[in-house]
């Protein structure tokens, strides 16, 4: 898996992954500042050692009533500092179900971590309709590539599913092979890709 | 006591220093950073992938633009965005690219 590969490759070439994953669900609390700090937090766990800036700013900040978070953009400006020192993968799913509002500010933040940080990379995933958005925020930075369904994808998924059938005995390769035939089929004949903007300012027309 | 951490990486000029220290309270100052946490949704991902989808994707000429940094430390484009339709497998095709050590690239 790819975390859990990653990290062993980590460990062999000193490389760094971080990976956040936005849930509409969960749109409220994934504020720029706790998305951000969640990868500054993987970034830095495991080394340790803490930046001293941010160990201060801790233990300062205890002293004011409530207690005070790290700044957006202390958070960014230490992200982009601790991903200099080696190559760093930042990964992030569903990058739609971000707050609108919020997701300007995540990749203007992104922006400033590739910019400061050359040897960082980062692999996005997200709905059609935004994709205009990434590429406006990252500039030539950004590339996009569209994902499909693909047949043999779809084969190999139905294949894994089938195998995980809790009736087995009602199975036999002629009813296999003809579900297999059937969906595959179905899918051609219906597939259709569908666009669902959240709303209308989140159009994007591909000039 | 605290100490430099400061490295030229691949050739780039990297000006920054910053200065790491232990610290005691080290989970406490991390959990400070941010109340959340990716490792929840990673292992539903993880548990519900299929071995074998979204191969193809590795040998497109946009992924190997954006993953050769990895050997020479320069590429054009250093984000990579997916993008699709909902239920296409956007979510399942990234572990397929993290976990493309198997297929000749490398993180």
């Amino acid at each position: 898996m790819v975390v859990d590969y990653l990290g062993d490759q980590a460990i062999a070439q000193d490389m760094a992954v971080a990976c956040f994953y936005f849930d509409f669900a969960s749109r409220e609390a994934q504020t720029p500042t706790n998305m951000l700090g969640s990868l500054l937090k993987q970034l830095l766990s495991g080394l340790g050692v803490i930046p001293v800036e941010i160990v201060e700013k801790f233990r300062g900040q205890k002293r004011v009533i409530g207690g005070r978070r790290l700044k957006l953009s202390d958070i960014v400006k230490m992200c982009a500092t601790v991903t200099s020192f080696r190559p760093t993968f930042i990964c992030v799913d569903a990058l739609d179900e971000c707050v609108p509002r919020h997701r300007l500010e995540v990749l203007d933040a992104f922006g400033q971590i590739l910019h400061k940080s050359p040897s960082t990379r980062m692999f996005m995933t997200g709905r059609s309709h935004i994709r205009g958005e990434v590429e406006r925020g990252l500039g030539e930075r950004a590339i996009s590539i569209s994902i499909v369904s693909r047949h043999d994808d779809i084969g190999t998924y139905l294949r894994a599913r089938l195998r995980k059938d809790t009736t087995p005995d009602a199975m036999d390769g002629f009813l296999e092979n003809d579900i297999m035939k059937n969906v595959l089929e179905k899918i051609s004949e219906t597939y259709v890709p569908v666009e669902r903007p959240e709303s209308p300012c989140e159009l994007y027309t591909d000039t | 006591m605290s100490r430099a951490f400061t490295e030229n990486i691949n050739s780039f000029n990297v000006s920054n220093t910053i200065f790491l220290t232990p610290a005691d309270d080290e989970s406490k100052i991390l959990a400070w950073l941010s109340p959340l946490e990716a490792h929840v949704r990673h292992q539903d991902i993880c548990d519900q992938r299929v071995d074998g989808i979204g191969g193809w994707l590795l040998e497109t000429k946009e992924f190997r633009g954006w993953y050769n940094f990895s050997k020479n430390g320069r590429s054009d484009h250093t984000a990579l965005f997916c993008y699709g339709d909902p239920g296409v497998g956007k979510s399942y095709m990234w572990y397929e690219r993290l976990s493309a050590g198997d297929k000749g690239y490398y993180c």
